[in-house]
Parts: structure tokens; C-alpha cells; sequence
């Protein structure tokens, strides 16, 4: 880290050349709670320090003095664009350790829920993305479209943003009667918009023009920074939980990983429209070849006095931002000795956009943020 | 000589219309901005709503006598660039006080009131605010060569720096407009249109995204009253004048609305389905190609 402030240092504030900014944690450019410590020459930025802390509720910490069940309520604000991906893996680790095998139709359900729940939140992030360079209409159409999946999740789970839907044992409900028909229209009412997108984003020479180049994460980046998901796609890394270590039906579903070249915001963004077509796809192929009937639950002890035996576990699921992972350590009480939670912008938010900031200008540093998937809770959790 | 008191009423009934006709463009504006966001949007007199609710709020700061006299010379710089213009072609009292260098002056006011804003913002101490003061000025500095160069060749075309003179000439239909005699000339002006409007993609100075509203960010109560009551009067101002310019003006207040309005909706339509320009960007669009189309006009007139 440069030093910043001392008269004889590199960058010496009292010179009157430079000047430093706090950008965050209330700023129309910051995806969440969090703070961009600038310090630019003209509107160049020579030195990025991200600072977080902001949102720290100590979710993991909470989670060691609640009963199994009383931490679902938690797990699902990690993520507030995508909380699902919490939900699965919190029910999923519980059902590891206590030896509990979900019914077929809940694996189903759940690939539906999480397919839902990641085209909701790329949807939102090209419309985020447009709206960092200040094209503000796709940041409402994507927010409008999201309200319809909202519509559909609130249908199927009865709630909006936190579903709390998928839950040990298996999901809480069954698919209502003609879910399918009114979700398809949803679908195909996305699938406009993005072709929509299509046109007005990506084919816009403004927005070629700033997003092209700007942010390049190289190949040979990708392993020491840990990133994943569409971020290490767009540069090429051929690599999606999903496909690589499938859980739920994913092995059971047919499809392709979307992967880039050139690893700047442009590619990024476009892996991310791949994504949000493929959702689609997988959300159709799901409807057609689950079980129409069966039980969605197994039987589970008495959930307020349910002691799991002690053990340990670390499971993955590919969320829209990359690869999220739960580490629980029971101890056999009624409550997780140890829950931790490894969410994609813990790298991509701090040290890769420290890394990637110096040198672009301050008109592009929230264009460059909002490509990397940022999500403060689940860098503060 | 016409009595100075009864132009003087005339100027004030004038700029009565021109406010409340700039405040209700602003508003459909809003609607059908909000429209092509595929929201309701909010009603079109909110314009009203929201100035009458700062002017109601008190101010308890004060940055120093620049920071109180920045929006008083933007207000001033919109009101004189709309006095010094006829707005309605033959029309007594929408007259205002144009005469035969009126052009001159108006490109004079353009800038006056962004100069006085960008003294009053810089004195806030606000870091966003000498950002955007930066970001506006260059903008509109570089905005202003190819408007500069239209106004010159639409000035030799007609021979006469007056803008009641270039309206009276492009009376007679609509081949006598000078964007069909002139439409070099007219293209220049029009690109320069949308960099002075500043609508996206050439809102850099507000960027909202970036240095969250630029340099009013420390303005408030009757200080933001002042900007907003400028918006209405800038806006429909420089609509006019574009209209008197390259679009025959109006001989009557039904052709004045449909022109201007128009008009505006060729900067809103470009705004809303383009992100914005960075600053290097812009810079270098206006000089690539609108500057060479303006120096292709006055070059065809004056050879």
C-alpha cells in the first residue's frame, strides 16, 4: 500500500496536486454499504483503498446462538439481490450432517428457486451496469422485470426478496396450480427485454466505448485473487460450480458455461446476459422434466429441539456473482458450534478492485465496481 | 420611441409565460421520460410542487457571498438570454427587448450564467463541486465553437447579426427555413444543441453516478429555488433561440409550443437510450465532428 499523507512521500495531499475523496457508503455509484477511499490527480485515480465495515451485523456470530431454524431469517440478508443461494447452502449443510436425504421433487424445486433467483439478480446487474455509465433506462426496465420474478418468488414462497422457502428436509411448499404457465409468461416477457438490451446496451457505441478495455482482468489473475463466477468467465476461465461440481439436478440438466475472452467490463457484461438466457433455459428445462408428483419434505426431528450430530461440512453453489460456500461445525447441540460463509465479493470487492482502480478515471470507477458483482453483507457477514 | 414602461410590462408578461411554459416542458418531460422507463411518472405539475416546497425551506449555512450570488447570476443568466430574443415572429408584446446585435449577446449570455454558478459552486468547498464545475464548463466551452461557427454562418447567410432580421428571412414556408437552405449549418447548431441542453450522454456535469449532482451539491432551500426557476427559463430560452435560428421561429404561440417542444424531444429521444460520455470523450467528439461540420458551413458561405 502507497503511503499518502507525509510531505516527503509519494503523494503528498498538501501540494495541492491531488486530492482525496470518500466515495460511500452513501453514493448512488456504490453497490451497498461500502466506501472507495480516492485520492485522484484531475480524475485519475492514483491510489483505491476500499473500505467495508459499514453493514457488519455479525451475521456468522448470531448464527452460533440460534437454533438451526432460527437462523434461516439470517442466512437469506447476506444477500439481499440473491439470497437464495444462502438459503440452499445453510439447509443443504444441516441436511449433510444430519444425515438427511431430501425428497426427488425438492431437488427440483430448489434448482427452480435458485434459477429464479439468479436470473432475477443478473437481470438487476446489467441494469446496475447500465446505469453506472448513466444509462438510466435499462436500470429501470431491469428493475421493472425483476418485480416480476418478485411476483412469481412471492407466489411460490410467499415472500418478495427473503423467501425462506428452502428449508432442512426440503422446500415448505409445493408448486402452486398453474405456477408453470404464469411463470413462462414472465419468461418470455425477460426474454424480451434482454433482446431489448441487446440493442439499446450493448450494441451502444457509448457504452462500447467506456466499457471496452476498462477493468481487464488477465487469466493468470484468476487463481491468486480467487475470483470466480461470471468475472472469471469473462476471462476466459472455463470453470461454474454447477457444471464442475453439480449439486441438486444440475448434473441431470442440460447446458453450456457461457465464457469470454477479454476479460473487461464489456465481456463481463455480456457473460452476464449469456447468463441471464441461460437461467431461462435451465428454469425451462427444470419445469418440464421434474416430477410432477411426489412429497416435497421429508420428515425432519422437532425443529426447535433438533440436535445434529457433531461434524463438520463445506458445501458450494454457484451463485450469479461466483462461487459461494458454507463451512458448518456442529457439536452435536441445538445449535451450529461454527457457521462460515465465503461469498464471491470477499475478493472480487476489495483486493481486485483496489488492484484494478489505480489508474482508471473516476468516471468509471463505479462501472468497474458494479462489473465485479459487489455485495457488501456478504464480504461483512 | 415606444414607451419604455409598456415594453417593460410586455418583458414581464413574457417571462410570466416563458416560466410557467419552461416548468410544464419540464414536467411532460418527466412524464414521458418516465414512460419510456415503463413508469407512471410523476404528474406534470411537479415542477411547481417541488419549487414551491424549497422555497419554503430555510437555509442555516452560508459558504461566503459567491456561494448566495452563484444562483442569482445563473437566474440572471437565463432571464437575459430570454429578454434579449423575439419569441413570438410579428408579435407586439413577445417581442422582448431584441434589436440588431441581439445574437451577439445572446451567446454572450449563454456562458454568463455558468460562469457565475461555477464561482458561487466553487466557494461550497464541496469536492464534487469543482469536479462538475470542470466537467460543465469544458463541456460547454467546447459546445459553444460549433454553435459559435453555425450562428456565423447563419449570420453571413443572412448578412445581419440580428435574430429578428434572420427569422424575418426565413418566413414565406418551410423551404425558406435555414434548415433547408442552410443544412450545414443547421447540423453544426444542432449538435452543439445537445451538449448545451445536457442531457445524456453529455450530462457530465451532474453525473449522478459519479460526483453525485456535481456542483449544486451544497445548494438548498431558496438557493436551489433560484436553479430550478433558471431551468424553466434556460431551457425554453435556448429552445427559442434554436428555434429562431434554424427552424423558421413562430409566428404565433401554438407554432411557438410545437417547435420547441419538438425540439426538446430530440435531446430528451438522444438521452434517454445513451449511457454518457466521459469527459475526454465528449471533448473529443464535439471537436472531431461537430466543429468540422461548423467550419464546412462558414467555409461554404464564405467562399
Amino acid at each position: 500500500m502507497k503511503p499518502i499523507w507525509n510531505d516527503t512521500q509519494e503523494y503528498d495531499l498538501k501540494s495541492g496536486k491531488y486530492v482525496k475523496i470518500w466515495q460511500g457508503p452513501q453514493h448512488p455509484g456504490v453497490t451497498g454499504n461500502m466506501s472507495l477511499e480516492l485520492l485522484l490527480e484531475g480524475d485519475e485515480i492514483k491510489w483505491l483503498k476500499t473500505h467495508v465495515g459499514y453493514l457488519h451485523r455479525g451475521f456468522e456470530k448470531l448464527m452460533e446462538r440460534r437454533k438451526f431454524i432460527n437462523c434461516f431469517p439470517i442466512v437469506c440478508r447476506i444477500c439481499v439481490p440473491e439470497p437464495d443461494t444462502n438459503e440452499y447452502l445453510f439447509a443443504a449443510a444441516t441436511e449433510e450432517l444430519s444425515g438427511i436425504e431430501i425428497p426427488e421433487r425438492a431437488k427440483w424445486i430448489r434448482a427452480l428457486n435458485l434459477e429464479m433467483a439468479r436470473l432475477a439478480a443478473t437481470i438487476m446487474g446489467l441494469g446496475g451496469q447500465a446505469a453506472s455509465f448513466g444509462l438510466g433506462t435499462i436500470g429501470q426496465w431491469a428493475v421493472a422485470h425483476r418485480d416480476f420474478l418478485l411476483d412469481s418468488f412471492e407466489e411460490l414462497t410467499g415472500g418478495r426478496i427473503y423467501h425462506m422457502y428452502m428449508i432442512p428436509g426440503g422446500v415448505r411448499y409445493d408448486i402452486p396450480e398453474g405456477f408453470a404457465g404464469r411463470l413462462e409468461k414472465t419468461l418470455v416477457k425477460i426474454e424480451k427485454l434482454i433482446s431489448d438490451i441487446d440493442k439499446v446496451m450493448f450494441n451502444n457505441a457509448v457504452f462500447k466505448s467506456r466499457a471496452k478495455g476498462l477493468g481487464i482482468i488477465p487469466k493468470d489473475w484468476i487463481e491468486p485473487f480467487g475470483i470466480t463466477g461470471t468475472t472469471a468467465r469473462g476471462s476466459g476461465v472455463n470453470y461454474d460450480v454447477r457444471k464442475d461440481h453439480p449439486y441438486l439436478v444440475y448434473d441431470r440438466l442440460d447446458f453450456e458455461v457461457n465464457v469470454g475472452t477479454d476479460g473487461d467490463v464489456y465481456e463481463r457484461s455480456l457473460i452476464r446476459k449469456e447468463e441471464s438466457l441461460l437461467s431461462i433455459r435451465l428454469i425451462r428445462q427444470i419445469l418440464s422434466k421434474m416430477p410432477k408428483t411426489g412429497p416435497v419434505r421429508t420428515f425432519i426431528p422437532d425443529i426447535l429441539h433438533w440436535k445434529i450430530p457433531a461434524g463438520e461440512t463445506y458445501l458450494k453453489a454457484e451463485s450469479g456473482r461466483g462461487e459461494y460456500g458454507y463451512y458448518m461445525v456442529t457439536d452435536g447441540s441445538e445449535y451450529p458450534r461454527r457457521v462460515h460463509v465465503k461469498g464471491a465479493s470477499y475478493t472480487h470487492a476489495m483486493a481486485l478492485l483496489e488492484k484494478l482502480g489505480e489508474g482508471v478515471t473516476n468516471a468509471d470507477i463505479f462501472g468497474l465496481m458494479v462489473s465485479l458483482q459487489t455485495c457488501p453483507p456478504e464480504i461483512e457477514r | 420611441m415606444e414607451n419604455i414602461w409598456i415594453k417593460l410590462f410586455y418583458a414581464l408578461m413574457s417571462m410570466l409565460l416563458i416560466f410557467n411554459y419552461g416548468m410544464l416542458l419540464a414536467g411532460v418531460v418527466l412524464k414521458i421520460v418516465a414512460r419510456v422507463h415503463g413508469r407512471f411518472g410523476p404528474p406534470v405539475w411537479q415542477p411547481y410542487v417541488n419549487l414551491l416546497k424549497v422555497l419554503s425551506v430555510r437555509s442555516a449555512i452560508s459558504h461566503g457571498i459567491m456561494f448566495y450570488l452563484g444562483p442569482v447570476f445563473r437566474l440572471a443568466g437565463g432571464i437575459g438570454l430570454f429578454l434579449f430574443m423575439p419569441v413570438v415572429f410579428g408579435s407586439v408584446w413577445l417581442q422582448n427587448f431584441s434589436f440588431s446585435g441581439d445574437l451577439l449577446l445572446v451567446i454572450y449570455f449563454i456562458f454568463f450564467g455558468q460562469l457565475g454558478m461555477a464561482l458561487g459552486a466553487a466557494e461550497s468547498g464541496h469536492p464534487y463541486s469543482p469536479m462538475g464545475i470542470m466537467r460543465g464548463l469544458a463541456q460547454v466551452s467546447v459546445s459553444e465553437v460549433p454553435f459559435a461557427l453555425a450562428v456565423i454562418a447563419i449570420a453571413a447567410q443572412h448578412g445581419t447579426m440580428s435574430i429578428t432580421e434572420i427569422v424575418a428571412a426565413q418566413q414565406g414556408g418551410f423551404l425558406h427555413w435555414n434548415m433547408v437552405t442552410n443544412p450545414v449549418a443547421t447540423l453544426a447548431g444542432m449538435m452543439a444543441f445537445l451538449g448545451m441542453m445536457m442531457n445524456s450522454p453529455f450530462d457530465l456535469h451532474l453525473a449522478p453516478q459519479e460526483i453525485p449532482v456535481g456542483p449544486p451539491t451544497e445548494y438548498h432551500s431558496t438557493f436551489l429555488g433560484f436553479m430550478q426557476a433558471n431551468r424553466a427559463f434556460f431551457a425554453s430560452a435556448k429552445l427559442i433561440l434554436f428555434m429562431n435560428l434554424f427552424f423558421g421561429g413562430a409566428t404565433n404561440i401554438p407554432i411557438l409550443v410545437l417547435k420547441t417542444f419538438l425540439l426538446y424531444m430530440v435531446s430528451v429521444f438522444v438521452g434517454v437510450v445513451n449511457p454518457r460520455f466521459k469527459l475526454e470523450d465528449s471533448l473529443r467528439w464535439f471537436i472531431k465532428i461537430p466543429t468540422v461540420t461548423g467550419i464546412i458551413a462558414v467555409l461554404i458561405y464564405t467562399f
